[in-house]
């Protein structure tokens, strides 16, 4: 770069103005291109969002209060079906972990073609609708149901184990339901885990549990991550199963909301409940990213 | 760092390997003596990987020994044999920075905290990456991962380093540079190294000897200067350096190329049909006075003549449509002196330098 | 000739708008409850009526007032006659969510008076009844509330509706021994106390009808509260069951028209015609909800040996309950919220 002529002022090069508008000219264009976007989610996610909030403000006779907020504090059933539900999310969760972690490590590890046809056995209940696998678990857990039965034909019982119509029903009938999506995450992360990783680890003296624990599971923590948050999610809003194997015994906060919806003629009463779950909702993510943030974008960025 | 009083050597013996039917490596032998820079060089689908694979331990063959230093390991997991090795894409673990991948194989073993940073720090002096032992893997340069890999693959002191194809990431200039530091690291570390490379000029470079791979088979294994110079098939010859293959004849104890009697130092082969063999360098310019004195003169067309800088390239077309390649260095004027495309020279190949290979198609 | 095209246009055009008017109104939208019910519906009332008529009903299928409510604030209603349960009427006519009913089209002798209201009138009764399993206990199984309610004498697992708080508490005010005449108005504390009684022996606390009947019939559960309309099913499924109409509740559903329906005139219409006796005595031959005009038991369309199992039969009203529903118009919200608080503990 040679020196500017003294005459011309600092701030100015050759063509400077020109190529500054046209890069103020890109950003427009782009910022059109996404405007579609941007509409999109506002009338999809915003509008309603701000509008469920908006209604949750309003009591019975139209007056802005916070009844319906007051109610889920002070009422105790309420805070009760709040704790059932992350009692069953959290528990749901750990359930598909447990389960999940090693069929997708399986499947990781089985031969490509093997591991299609596995994934084809992992995805299959996809097809069927949740309230039919729903009542299929019941027809296999319940007093006189499939299990029992066996069991005690087999002299293993002698009274029927109580499996449905209770917490443990709605326990194996969502971690059923929600495996997949648990799975399908952590089995792409764990096939894109290079095997040279594992063969490094092995050649500088790792034996094969050392293997898993220091370099494959670290790796797959980002798909896991994925996979848990999911699972949570849907947990948090999951109606059929807990209200058909619950026994009315366990009411999650979807059923709460429904409840609530039919039971107040204001919708205020049920939106007030769908913002505080939003809100919970939002700041759990916010600890998850904050739990397996810092690991995972590490373990990403390197990809 | 004191590799160099255990360094064993390698010895295996009679390695197969079949992925299902296909056969990769057959019956296989191959000695490598202590503290040697030996290089597996082959195209891909030579079986090089295969075999440095079975010497880590992470293939298993169906037959075969290996001893390191007098020890059999066929049969041991990678993680009991102590061998180090570096990736071709390094392998570096992603979510540890520098320190805790060069200091993984020394936790392994558990070795003290105290002496563990020491080692490390010393690898990192070694590799000439002083103060990066924070930085994250995805922070740094492919040399410096390179760096780092060898650091992990040495700090441990392993009594026996493998490197498969470790600089093939690197851009030109570095390769070239990484490849002399690599062979005086080994010289000062003086550990038994099997490197594989499918780069013949990298094999060259830092090997003491080199086994040529064809086929699952080992073709040819010597040091650089006798590979280069007396090639033992037409594929080391052909693999190894750039090389004129010429058709002649052994007939009545002489070998013939069409009408025309061919001297060499080869030992006499058997009568039929083989190739003549001539580094394009060993093909020289004859004036045409020039007198016979036993010396191979050939009657050629100029096709082209392609300049190199340090040297030039003229191809040329011998009276049957033969085509052979001469390579010389730009001295003096000889670049004016040449023929140009179209004008007939003569060319000279001297007996000593025409290599007789048997014809193996 | 001039004037008799005038004539003739005039004409024309007089005959034309009328019948236009008729084609746009000739379709009016019913929504009830789908499944069987419904069916049921569709050739008791809606076919007959239609057919009568000249019109052509097009059948949904509702949740409840919630869509109702939706449709009416929202300013899209799309039905011109909805079914409801009676206190959803009850609460929706408090809300002004329905057009007015003319009685003068809609004949409402033969209807219980507590079921004909100024926007909402009833339409046919559903009973909530006590079943058991005769493989468990015989004929002698619990046959009243307070057997039911009466665990040392009659051990086995139970199932009551969680969903429907204002029937499991009429039939916890009954287990505590409240005369059938005396039920209503509900002392809510009082049986939400005889709620708490039973409460820890209930096994499971049913959702919706299908629910009900799959507990009984899987046997999960030996005894249980059901509608009839699902113990009568079962019965004819032959599951080893047994009912009656003894201190069962009786729970009228009803019919509205939305406020705003485009249909209005016609809707009346067809509404008187639902609850006239002919129309209402078909309803029996197809589905054990019995008709809200006793005046249908009195058409001959139902033949003897059926009368008794219907449960809106004179001698089986006697027999039961009717909830109020103007009771729980006032008192849902706060005894729903209480039960649910109980329940879930």
């Amino acid at each position: 770069m040679s020196a500017a002529p003294a005459d011309l002022p600092d701030r100015g090069g050759l063509n400077a103005d020109v190529l500054s508008a046209d890069a103020r000219r890109e950003a427009l264009a782009l910022l059109g291109l996404c405007s579609p976007g941007i509409v999109l989610v506002g009338i999809i996610i915003v509008l309603p969002i701000g509008w469920l909030f908006w209604l949750s403000l309003f009591d019975e006779t139209g007056m802005l209060s916070g009844a319906n907020y007051a109610r889920v504090v002070e009422q105790a059933s309420y805070v009760r079906t709040f704790i059932t539900t992350f009692e069953v999310a959290f528990i749901v969760t750990g359930l598909c972990v447990l389960l999940g972690y090693p069929l997708a490590y399986m499947l990781s590890q089985l031969p490509r073609r093997a591991a299609s046809i596995c994934l084809i056995f992992v995805i299959l209940p996809f097809w069927t609708s949740v309230l039919v696998r729903t009542y299929a678990w019941l027809v296999i857990l319940q007093r006189k149901g499939l299990l029992n039965t066996w069991l005690m034909d087999l002299g293993v019982i002698s009274q029927p184990l109580p499996l449905a119509h209770n917490f443990t029903g709605v326990l194996i009938g969502m971690t059923h339901i929600l495996l997949p999506f648990l799975v399908l995450p952590l089995y792409a992360s764990m096939k894109a885990i290079d095997a040279d990783y594992l063969r490094a680890a092995m050649n500088l003296g790792a034996p094969p549990t050392a293997t898993f624990w220091q370099i494959f599971f670290p790796l797959s923590l980002p798909g896991l991550a994925a996979g848990v948050v999911i699972v949570f999610i849907l947990c948090l809003g999951f109606f059929v199963t807990p209200a058909l194997m619950g026994g009315g015994k366990v009411i999650m906060w979807a059923m709460r909301m429904e409840q609530t919806t039919s039971l107040y003629s204001n919708w205020g009463a049920g939106s007030a409940l769908g913002v505080v779950l939003l809100a919970v909702t939002l700041g759990l993510l916010g600890v998850f990213r904050w739990l397996l943030g810092a690991r995972a974008t590490s373990a990403w960025g390197a990809r | 760092m004191s590799i160099a009083r255990s360094a064993p050597p390698i010895n295996i013996r009679g390695i197969a390997k079949r992925f299902g039917s296909v056969p990769v490596l057959s019956d296989l032998n191959l000695d490598v003596a202590p503290g040697e820079f030996l290089t597996l060089l082959g195209p891909s689908g030579s079986g090089k990987t295969t075999l440095l694979m079975i010497l880590a331990g992470f293939v298993r063959a169906n037959a075969g020994s290996i001893g390191i230093g007098g020890e059999e390991v066929i049969a041991k997991p990678p993680h009991k044999r102590n061998i180090g090795m570096v990736f071709q894409n390094y392998a570096l673990f992603p979510h540890m920075n520098v320190f805790h991948n060069i200091a993984f194989p020394l936790k392994q073993r558990r070795t003290p905290a105290a002496e563990t940073a020491e080692r490390v720090e010393k690898a990192l002096d070694l590799v000439q990456l002083q103060g990066l032992a924070d930085r994250r893997v995805d922070q740094l340069s492919g040399g410096q991962r390179q760096r780092v890999a060898l650091a992990r693959a040495i700090v441990f002191e392993p009594r026996i380093v493998l490197m498969d194809e470790p600089l093939s990431a690197l851009d030109k200039g570095l390769r070239e540079h990484m490849q002399i530091e690599l062979r005086s690291l080994h010289r000062r570390l003086g550990m038994t190294t099997v490197y594989v490379t499918h780069d013949q000029r990298e094999a060259i470079t830092m090997s003491d000897r080199i086994a040529v791979m064809n086929k699952g088979r080992i073709e040819q294994l010597d040091r650089p200067e006798t590979l280069y110079a007396r090639p033992r098939t037409r594929f080391v010859a052909g693999f190894i350096g750039e090389s004129n293959f010429i058709p002649v004849e052994c007939r009545n104890d002489s070998v013939w190329y069409a009408a025309k009697r061919v001297y060499t130092a080869s030992p006499l082969p058997s009568p039929g049909r083989h190739w003549l063999v001539v580094r394009p360098e060993r093909v020289r310019l004859a004036a045409n006075a020039e007198p016979d004195a036993n010396a191979n003169l050939l009657d050629a067309t100029v096709r082209d003549v392609v300049y190199q800088g340090d040297s030039f390239i003229c191809y040329a077309t011998l009276a049957d449509g033969q085509q052979i390649a001469l390579r010389d260095y730009c001295r003096g004027d000889v670049l004016t002196l040449l023929p140009g495309a179209g004008q007939p020279v003569r060319l000279r190949i001297e007996p000593e330098d025409a290599i007789l290979l048997a014809d193996e198609i | 000739m001039r004037k008799s095209r005038v004539v003739s246009a005039l004409a024309v055009i007089g005959i034309t708008i009328p019948v236009a008017q008729a084609l746009a109104a000739d379709t009016i939208a019913v929504a009830s409850w789908g499944g069987t019910y419904q069916e049921a519906q569709a050739k008791a009332f809606f076919k007959p009526t239609a057919d009568a008529l000249g019109i052509t009903i097009k059948e949904d299928t509702t949740n409840g007032l919630d869509d109702v409510r939706l449709q009416v604030t929202g300013n899209a209603v799309k039905w011109d006659i909805t079914e409801l349960g009676a206190d959803e009427c009850a609460r929706g006519s408090k809300e002004g969510l329905f057009e007015k009913l003319d009685y003068n089209v809609i004949d409402k002798s033969g209807i219980n008076p507590k079921l004909v209201h100024d926007d909402w009138v009833g339409i046919s009764y559903t009973s909530v009844v006590l079943i058991y399993r005769t493989d468990v206990f015989g004929e002698k199984g619990p046959k009243t509330w307070a057997d039911f309610w009466n665990v040392e004498k009659f051990p086995g697992r139970r199932a009551l509706s969680g969903s429907q708080a204002t029937e499991t508490l009429s039939v916890a005010a009954l287990a505590e021994g409240i005369p059938i005449d005396k039920v209503y108005p509900v002392d809510v504390d009082g049986a939400l106390k005889s709620v708490d009684k039973i409460r820890g022996h209930i096994d499971a606390w049913w959702t919706s009808g299908a629910q009900a009947m799959q507990l009984v019939k899987d046997g999960e559960v030996d005894m249980a509260s059901i509608w009839n309309g699902r113990a009568g099913t079962l019965k004819k499924e032959g599951a080893p069951v047994s009912f009656s109409f003894d201190q069962g509740v009786l729970t009228a559903d009803c019919m509205v028209i939305p406020k705003g329906s485009k249909n209005k005139d016609i809707a009346m219409k067809a509404l008187a015609m639902f609850v006239s006796p002919q129309l209402q005595a078909n309803l029996p031959l197809y589905v054990d909800n019995g008709p809200v005009n006793e005046k249908a038991f009195e058409t001959g369309k139902i033949p003897q040996e059926r009368i008794k199992d219907i449960n809106s039969a004179p001698e089986n009203v006697k027999k039961q309950v009717l909830q109020d529903a103007e009771f729980w118009r006032d008192n849902l919200v706060e005894a729903t919220e209480k039960f649910d608080n109980l329940i879930q503990q």
